[in-house]
């Protein structure tokens, strides 16, 4: 039991709490700075590969990680409710908070890189 | 018998131990004692006063641009004046008033709203009060005498680099934002830490008041948007002083780094006006619903998510310049999506009213008129998303009619709902109820009949910041009528003031609790004794006062005397330590009064050349200042506790 109470507060609980929050800062700066910077200088391509696969690879993998973290934080989150059942410590409470929160961030984060990123399927990088 | 005898040794060594407590906690009343004072309680009022006059002087100036305004070709102000007063009026409204007030707010109640004796670092915290009001006098005096800052308030460059602005106005802007700076960074950490180390026993993370995750909220913000303007404004300065081209595209310099850097911090920095507001609303509302807010969990990921989406749109302020659409696609949907969160929390609020049992006060009158308001300028807001009426409108009154729904009705209404609702607790004197009802009509009547017609006359085509017009566009009837709506708040605004005047000067005494409130504040008297509790509450769920385990706990427990304060743990709020509160000193005040010397020294190097030195002087006394205080104290490890 320890070991499980000490994970809970560990690497993963705030990977499934922050890490929705983090990938889109990722995606965010990487989208948007390779396509500035390469349609600034007049470029389509950044080492030979297109700008649109780049800015591509900047939505879905953020994406895919923070699916990850949506995820985790399901996984704990129903966890946590069924550990409060037997066990109110405050520490609980605690974490099944937590996790219901990074559970909603996550999801919010998840729909603002797809929905900022649906435009790379339409529009032309440095249009 | 000796059950009486027991009881009567307990009560008086319970006496002893307040009077030990009160004599650690307490201050010297002398002139020294006010200086130096470092109580959360005294810098709190004062940073709310000094706040309520910079509002003062900041809604005179916009009483006389509405005076100019009222009707056409109006001459009581000349396009220089007019410029200076719009460009006051809007950076003080900003910077000297609203987050200041906030910080008001916060430093008096999140010490009290955790169960805490102090802020972590009280002697930052006069610090940056100190640094706060010199930093604005400074900039109020620079409009006495004529040189305030005229270049609107986000001081776009290169309208207000060299050689477009000639003239100290500039200097002021930017150095005044730098000094305020450091007093908002300072207050930041401090709330930052104070929240994460000193929650009382048994106040873990879900237990936190919704209104101290808005203050941790608006402190990360800060934190992380202040370097940007910052930085802008040194850069600026360099540009203006000492021939640097950070700004000027002749010399391989960039305009647009302006923008991107100003943005960078001016649209965090609308949430860091508004979110501990929010937090006012959540805190007021429970007292007249009777019921928690719902959905706490909720409103703290409303909290969290708009601190951290807050800084990824500041391009939506800049989609006039030229990206490529697909960068702007990132940026709009980040914009769009944050309208979630802020719903979530007026959906929460209104189901609380909707569950609650209503008790209609002035304090939840101003929360009403602050939903009505804000509602309707987040409604504005959205219609700037459609892209072509956003062109229509762009910096016409339409703008400046979006911008004061959002800031007035999500700042100011807040504002007034906390300060009736807390008057109590920060004075020891209750409010008369018919008065601050009149306030509110007033108030809310003259909002509304001052910033709706600018809606109508920003539809007509009237271009903001513009000192005069024509007669015969249209506009005329409006601008009277927005004019007249102007007199009308500004009787209001007064009504309020004499309202805390009055009850300060002769309110009832208040009792510790008259709403039935749910925290931690009201547990404690009215006003709060140097060292907020006697026993160190302990903690049992999220409302601690309708807890019959901690307000039992209240009464009875002994109180623990020392100039002492305990620190938790991060998360869970489990005791750690004890650790040395530094006692009342000059020094804060010796330091904000060299940054205020190099500041001047700056300035007037403008006009004096040679006066570069008298910057020097104020770095020497910084140093000196910090040197001492940043000495390590000539005690034993025994009487520092275990701090040392
Ligand atoms: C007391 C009632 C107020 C009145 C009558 C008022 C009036 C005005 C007017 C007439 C302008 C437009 C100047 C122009 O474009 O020609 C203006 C601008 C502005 N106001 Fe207010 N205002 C009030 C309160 C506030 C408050 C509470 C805030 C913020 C918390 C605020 C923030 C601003 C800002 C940022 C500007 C833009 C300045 C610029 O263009 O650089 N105002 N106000
Ligand atoms: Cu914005």
């Amino acid at each position: 039991m320890p070991t499980q109470t000490r994970r809970a507060g560990g690497f993963l609980l705030w990977f499934a709490v922050l890490g929705g929050a983090l990938a889109w800062t990722v995606h965010l700066f990487v989208a948007w700075g390779v396509d500035e910077l390469t349609c600034r200088a007049g470029n389509t391509s950044v080492g030979g590969v297109p700008v649109r696969g780049i800015v591509g690879a900047g939505v879905a993998v953020p994406a895919l990680v923070t699916i990850a973290a949506l995820l985790l934080a399901w996984r704990g989150w129903r966890r946590a409710t069924a550990a409060k059942r037997d066990d109110d410590s405050p520490r609980m409470e605690r974490t099944g908070m937590l996790l219901l929160i990074g559970l909603c961030a996550d999801v919010l984060f998840l729909a603002i890189i797809l929905a900022g990123g649906a435009a790379v399927l339409v529009l032309s990088p440095c249009q | 018998m000796s059950v009486d005898t027991e009881e009567q040794s307990r009560s008086t060594s319970r006496d002893e131990a307040l009077a030990e407590l009160e004599r650690d906690w307490g201050e010297r009343p002398s002139l020294r004692g006010w200086f130096s004072t470092v109580d959360h309680k005294r810098i709190g009022r004062r940073y709310m006063v000094t706040a309520g006059i910079f509002f003062i002087l900041a809604g005179t100036d916009a009483m006389i641009l509405r005076t100019q305004l009222a009707r056409p070709n109006a001459t009581l102000l000349s396009p220089e004046m007019y410029d200076q007063l719009f460009t006051m009026h809007g950076t003080a409204m900003i910077f000297l008033f609203s987050t200041p007030m906030f910080f008001g707010f916060g430093n008096f109640l999140v010490p009290l709203l955790i169960g805490a004796r102090d802020m972590a670092f009280p002697r930052l915290n006069a610090f940056g009060y100190w640094v706060f009001v010199c930093a604005g006098t400074v900039m109020f005096t620079s409009q006495l005498v004529g040189r305030a800052p005229d270049g609107g308030w986000f001081g776009y460059v290169p309208l207000t680099d060299t050689p477009y602005s000639t003239g100290v106005n500039l200097d002021v802007y930017s150095l005044g934002l730098l000094f305020l700076g450091v007093s908002t960074t300072a207050g930041a950490i401090n709330f930052i830490v104070t929240v994460v180390k000193m929650r009382a026993p048994g106040m873990s993370l879900n237990r936190m008041p919704l209104f101290v995750w808005a203050i941790v909220g608006t402190s990360f913000m800060v934190i992380f948007a202040l370097p940007a303007l910052n930085l802008a404004n040194a850069m600026l300065f360099l540009d203006r002083r000492f021939g640097a081209h950070f700004f000027d595209p002749g010399h391989g310099g960039s305009t647009l780094l302006w923008q991107h850097l100003f943005w960078i911090f001016g649209h965090p920095d609308v949430y860091i006006i508004v979110m501990p507001a929010l937090g006012i609303v959540s805190a007021v509302l429970p007292a007249f619903c009777r019921r928690g807010v719902v959905a706490y969990p909720l409103m703290v990921l409303a909290i969290v998510t708009i601190s951290i989406i807050s800084f990824g749109v500041w391009v939506h302020h800049m989609f006039a310049t030229g990206l490529p659409q697909l960068s702007y696609s990132f940026f709009s949907a980040a914009s769009t999506l944050i309208t979630i969160p802020s719903g979530i929390q007026i959906f929460a609020w209104l189901f609380t009213m909707l569950r609650g049992r209503i008790v209609v006060r002035t304090p939840f009158l101003f929360v009403v008129g602050f939903i009505v308001t804000f509602v309707l300028g987040g409604f504005t807001g959205v219609m700037f998303a459609i892209t072509a009426f956003d062109q229509q409108v762009t910096d016409s009154y339409f703008v400046v009619a979006h911008f004061h729904y959002v800031l007035f009705g999500g700042a100011v209404f807040p504002m007034l709902a906390g300060i009736y609702f807390w008057l109590p607790k920060f004075t020891g004197r209750m409010y008369a109820e018919r008065l601050s009802r009149w306030a509110f009509w007033l108030v809310f009547l003259g909002f509304n009949t001052t910033f709706m017609p600018m809606h109508v006359s920003g539809l007509l085509g009237m271009p903001r910041r513009i000192y005069t017009y024509p007669g015969g566009l249209g506009w005329d009837i409006w601008n009277l009528i927005s004019t007249v709506g102007a007199y009308i708040l500004a009787v209001g605004l007064l009504l309020v003031l004499i309202g805390v005047v009055h009850a300060v000067r002769r309110g009832a005494p208040a009792p510790d609790d008259p709403w039935q409130g749910d925290t931690l504040e009201w547990g404690t008297t009215s006003p709060p004794r140097p060292y907020n509790f006697a026993p160190v509450p302990q903690v049992h769920s999220l409302h601690p006062m309708w807890d019959e385990r901690t307000t039992g706990a209240l009464a009875i427990d002994e109180p623990l005397p020392d100039h002492r304060a305990m620190t938790t743990s991060e998360l869970d709020g489990r005791e750690e330590g004890v650790i040395e509160m530094p006692e009342a000193s000059l020094l804060p005040l010796a330091v904000a009064a060299g940054i205020l010397v190099v500041v001047l020294g700056l300035l007037w190097a403008w006009y004096w050349t040679g006066w570069y030195w008298f910057a020097g002087a104020g770095a020497l006394l910084i140093f000196g200042a910090v040197a001492r205080w940043l000495w390590p104290p000539e005690r034993t490890p025994e009487e520092a506790g275990v701090a040392s």
